[in-house]
């Protein structure tokens, strides 16, 4: 009866290999997974030691044009901009994956409890951190942290995911409530699970779609946020990324020189496009809601 | 567990649950009593069924037995133990005696588990048996709600809602409790398979001499599972007798008017329906003495001053008849 009824159905599908499925089908996403998937193992390339190892040589004179030797010519101290470029893949990558990790854990811990205890001390505790990270403008929390922890290399990551974790709070909190009145919560209780275990093993879990696309949000968030904090003189401090470059170009583009600027923003603008059009599948695949005929 | 007939299973006495309620933004503290001073007994591998309206507290009653909400007051004893104030341990392992079935088979089970594993759950948490007799104790389980074992591997979202329901009981029974408590188990589910599921339950109740709590709206599906009936309305039970008995000579007028309602599957026997006015009060302002005062045919000014007591009507061989009204006939 249940097979005629649902034809596409196979016998243990989970909930994921069933969104799997619908992406597979999703062009869009499936073409943004590939350019995504592109500028990871340029970034994976890098931090094996396999191209871009002269990105700091200066290797030719300044403000080279375009040659096959520099093939995006070179920057105002006469250093391959190419290299510069795809060696700042590898840093907006492990910027984007430590915040988007870090934002998405504690996101998810500190919003999960919230909503189980919801109208509690605990959920006050929290709702009132996320209240006040909230009310500083973001750039000044970040540039303060920044500026705090000046000496860590890892400041501007913390200030990321001390402002990221809000927004994945807030929607897991939400989603918790709702789920805690279910009846298979309700089952958990009755069974003897403890409430560590029910959050942990049986409320969390039905929550994953919605911090898989919050991590996707988080990386373009941080990738891009990185970008204006190096730029402000914030952000990377030994080694190169794209806001680096933004930065440095300011006084070529005003001698008429645009290849560093143009570089740097058309690599980030790929990525993040490419990253927002994968979450936006991601999105639609996890939805159980949107269900296309096959 | 050997059946006396002295002490109950399950005794309930003057439990309370009230939900403080706040209104308004000078936040004046009200409770709303959903279960208001109940008592009852449930003898071991009987079947007490609990009808009523939606909102009369019924569906709360039975999570407050079960301490899924903690009861404001009163006391909840099972196979003689008290379950008020026993610590979380204790708790727990008082669960194992006293289980629930959902109503909606959509809910109550977690999405992102098999079917194996939801079954499993109870055995693991209670760390019963090693782990193959766990796998085995699945498939018997399955097996036992009429399900094949293809089924193991698979996710709730596969099944029907009769087939979900099915699974819902597995889980229930896999602690072998002595006490369920049905709620609603086949409200959600097409006419057809009800009786399926009905049927499965009543198998249980025969062979397993589980007790339950069978908490229902549906008069005919309480009438077919029962040994004795209980009447709620706002949070209080109105009447209590053995199924038959109920059916045959109810007492209390809002009773009446319940049994009135049921179809007659005979075109040519004329029933006279005794029409309710008006709607069920709010349990956060009920009327004063009898809660069905304003909707009641006969009530009188004793009805406003006193609230009426479940007593003693008649007493038979199949158990006693309690009402609790000033006018009874």
């Amino acid at each position: 009866m249940t097979a005629a009824a649902l034809p596409v159905e196979r016998h243990g599908d989970s909930l994921w290999r069933r969104a799997l499925r619908k992406f597979r089908r999703d062009r869009v996403g499936m073409l943004a997974l590939l350019v995504v998937g592109s500028y990871a193992v340029i970034a994976a390339g890098v931090m094996l030691g396999w191209w871009a190892t002269g990105w700091a040589e200066i290797s030719g004179p300044k403000w080279a044009p375009v040659s096959a030797e520099h093939w995006l010519g070179t920057n105002i101290i006469g250093q391959d901009i190419f290299s510069r470029a795809i060696y700042s893949t590898r840093t907006a990558f492990e910027v984007g994956l430590v915040v988007a990790i870090g934002a998405t854990l504690v996101g998810a811990v500190l919003g999960a409890l919230a909503g189980f205890y919801s109208a509690t001390w605990v959920d006050e505790i929290v709702i009132w951190l996320m209240g006040v990270l909230d009310s500083v403008p973001f750039i000044l929390l970040v540039a303060a942290i920044a500026y705090s922890l000046q000496d860590s290399p890892w400041s501007m990551h913390i200030a990321m995911i001390v402002t990221f974790w809000i927004g994945t709070a807030r929607l897991v909190r939400g989603e918790v409530i709702k789920l805690k009145g279910l009846e298979f919560v309700e089952s958990a209780h009755a069974i003897g699970l403890n409430r560590l275990s029910i959050i942990f093993r049986h409320i969390l879990p039905n929550t994953f779609h919605i911090l898989l696309v919050q991590a996707t949000i988080s990386f373009v968030a941080a990738i891009k946020s990185e970008v204006i904090l190096s730029f402000l003189g914030l952000g990377v401090k030994d080694g190169m990324s794209w806001g680096l470059m933004i930065s440095e170009s300011t006084f070529e583009v005003l001698a008429g020189y645009f290849n560093n600027f143009i570089a740097a923003s058309v690599l980030m603008f790929g990525l993040v496009m490419a990253f927002n059009m994968f979450s936006d599948a991601l999105q639609d695949a996890l939805d159980p809601r949107t269900v296309k005929s096959p | 567990m050997p059946r006396t007939e002295a002490q109950p299973l399950l005794q309930v006495s003057d439990l309370h649950k009230h939900f403080p309620v706040s209104q308004g933004w000078l936040r004046r503290r009200q409770a709303l009593r959903a279960v208001n001073g109940v008592s009852l007994e449930i003898a071991a591998g009987e079947t007490l069924g609990l009808v009523g309206e939606s909102g009369c507290g019924k569906s709360t009653l039975g999570r407050a037995i079960l301490q899924l909400q903690k009861p404001t007051s009163g006391e909840v004893r099972l196979a003689g133990q008290a379950l008020q104030g026993l610590s979380a341990r204790e708790l727990k392992h008082a669960r194992r005696n006293m289980q629930v079935i959902f109503q909606d088979p959509f809910a109550s089970l977690s999405p992102r588990r098999t079917v194996a594993q939801i079954i499993r759950e109870p055995l693991d948490v209670h760390r019963i048996g090693t782990a193959a007799e766990r796998r085995a104790r699945v498939e018997e389980l399955l097996a036992v709600v009429g399900m094949r074992s293809n089924a193991l591997n698979r996710y709730p979202h596969e099944f029907s809602g009769g087939q979900r329901q099915r699974i819902g009981i597995a889980r229930a029974l896999a602690l072998e409790p002595d006490f369920i408590v049905a709620d609603e188990p086949v409200s959600a589910l097409d006419v057809s398979v009800q009786s399926q599921v009905l049927n499965l339950l009543g198998k249980l109740k025969a062979e397993r001499g589980i007790a339950f709590l069978f908490i229902s709206h549906d008069l005919a599906v309480i009438q077919h599972v029962s040994d004795q009936i209980a009447v709620m309305y706002l949070g209080r039970i109105v009447e209590q007798a053995p199924a038959m008995e109920l059916y045959r000579s109810p007492q209390h007028p809002y009773t009446k008017a319940l049994m009135s309602a049921i179809p007659v599957p005979d075109p040519a026997r004329r029933i006279s329906r005794i029409a309710l006015q008006g709607e069920v009060p709010s349990p956060l302002n009920p009327p004063s003495g009898c809660a069905f005062r304003n909707r009641c045919p006969l009530a009188t000014e004793v009805c406003a001053r006193q609230v009426p007591e479940l007593e003693i009507f008649s007493a038979s061989d199949a158990g006693v008849h309690q009402v609790a009204c000033h006018h009874p006939d």
